[in-house]
């Protein structure tokens, strides 16, 4: 742990604040929160940061919740991994729930389906292009790429339970193929 | 049977616990991120909701700041069951799943210099990206118009290529399809 306890109270105003503006996502902030935890004010080295980044791509759950946790707890042991965890998540969940509750009302007015149908192709290129850069991040090599081809490919062509796909590239990795 | 009334029961059967069920399974067993097998669960497994209700569930939460899966699984609870069902699938997706991994992302912090442990990571990220992907291809299918289809390409050249910030594709791309969208429409009445 490279902090004392009073550098808490600033790293989870800071996650609060980015948390609440991560308008399209949490991974969208995460270039300046690196800017502010790594290169501002050294709390986690570089390498600290991406071992964090690479552990909750590899992990389930809620993985940019708990992508704040390891920072926290890094800089402040578990109180701080739990409340950097509750301002990720709790002021936008309590917007999510009142404007849905409001687009909601809208449901089946024309405007309101124009917009969802307009809205779902741009989501649908944000979400492959997530998948995209999560495949290329690091040293990936063509084998790395061959393994998420095949994953897709499996994916889409089988009724697989991933759960065997994520084995697969797990015993895949162990044995440095990829 | 009528498939209305296999329609009602099946939303009858959605109940607070149900959802809290749902969406533990959802992110226990999503790697990579829990968007898979929300996809898997929730449409193909319960059949609660279509790909084009997901899609737009989705669309709407990429909208909102904060974790956007967490927003959706708020907003899919709240669709079945008011502030009881955000709540019941809100616990269900976060509570346990958090617990757990963070207990095993703490003990992994510690040995990640490991090669093996860094290859098992690299191995997994890269099966998941690949899972990813397919969920977004999957979640294409009711959309495959022509016009659709190109902004779809230009999001993800944007993001993906030209790695532009995910906000600024966002605000260009939005407007452009929206009135596709509706030109589409007017043309089909």
């Amino acid at each position: 742990m490279s902090c004392s306890s009073n550098c808490s109270a600033p790293l989870i105003g800071h996650i609060a604040l980015l948390a609440i503006i991560s308008f399209g996502g949490v991974p969208g902030v995460l270039p300046d929160l690196h800017d502010f935890v790594v290169t501002a004010r050294a709390w986690l080295t570089d390498r600290e940061f991406a071992d964090c980044f690479a552990i909750v791509q590899a992990l389930p759950g809620p993985n940019m919740i708990l992508m704040m946790s390891f920072i926290g707890w890094k800089v402040g042991g578990l109180p701080t991994a739990i409340s950097c965890a509750l301002v990720t998540f709790v002021p936008s969940c309590a917007l999510a729930y009142t404007a849905f509750r409001f687009w909601n009302r809208f449901r089946d007015v024309a405007w309101q389906r124009r917009v969802q149908r307009g809205l779902a192709p741009v989501t649908i290129g944000l979400v492959i292009a997530g998948g995209f850069v999560m495949a290329r991040t690091g040293d990936s090599g063509w084998l790395s790429l061959a393994v998420t081809g095949t994953a897709i490919g499996l994916m889409l062509i089988t009724r697989i339970n991933p759960l065997w796909l994520v084995c697969a590239g797990a015993v895949l990795g162990a044995l440095g193929a990829v | 049977m009528e498939p209305v009334l296999c329609d009602e029961m099946r939303l009858r059967a959605i109940t607070p616990r149900a959802l809290f069920f749902a969406f533990l399974k959802v992110s226990l067993y999503g790697f990579g991120g829990p968007i898979v097998w929300a996809r898997r669960v929730l449409i193909e497994e319960r059949r609660w909701l279509s790909d084009s209700d997901f899609a737009n569930i989705l669309s709407f939460c990429q909208f909102l700041p904060g974790p956007n899966v967490v927003s959706m699984t708020v907003c899919i609870g709240a669709k079945f069951h008011g502030a009881a069902g955000a709540l019941a699938a809100l616990a269900g997706f976060i509570l346990f799943p958090w617990t757990l991994g963070f207990a095993i992302g703490v003990v992994i912090l510690s040995y990640a210099q490991t090669v093996l442990l860094q290859g098992i990571l690299r191995g997994v990220a890269a099966t998941a990206a690949g899972m990813i992907i397919a969920t977004g291809i999957r979640l294409l299918r009711p959309h495959r118009r022509p016009l659709a289809l190109i902004v779809t390409a230009i999001a993800f050249a944007g993001l993906a290529a030209a790695r532009l910030p995910l906000l600024i594709v966002v605000v260009g791309l939005v407007p452009v399809s929206i009135a596709i969208a509706g030109r589409e429409r007017a043309a089909a009445q």
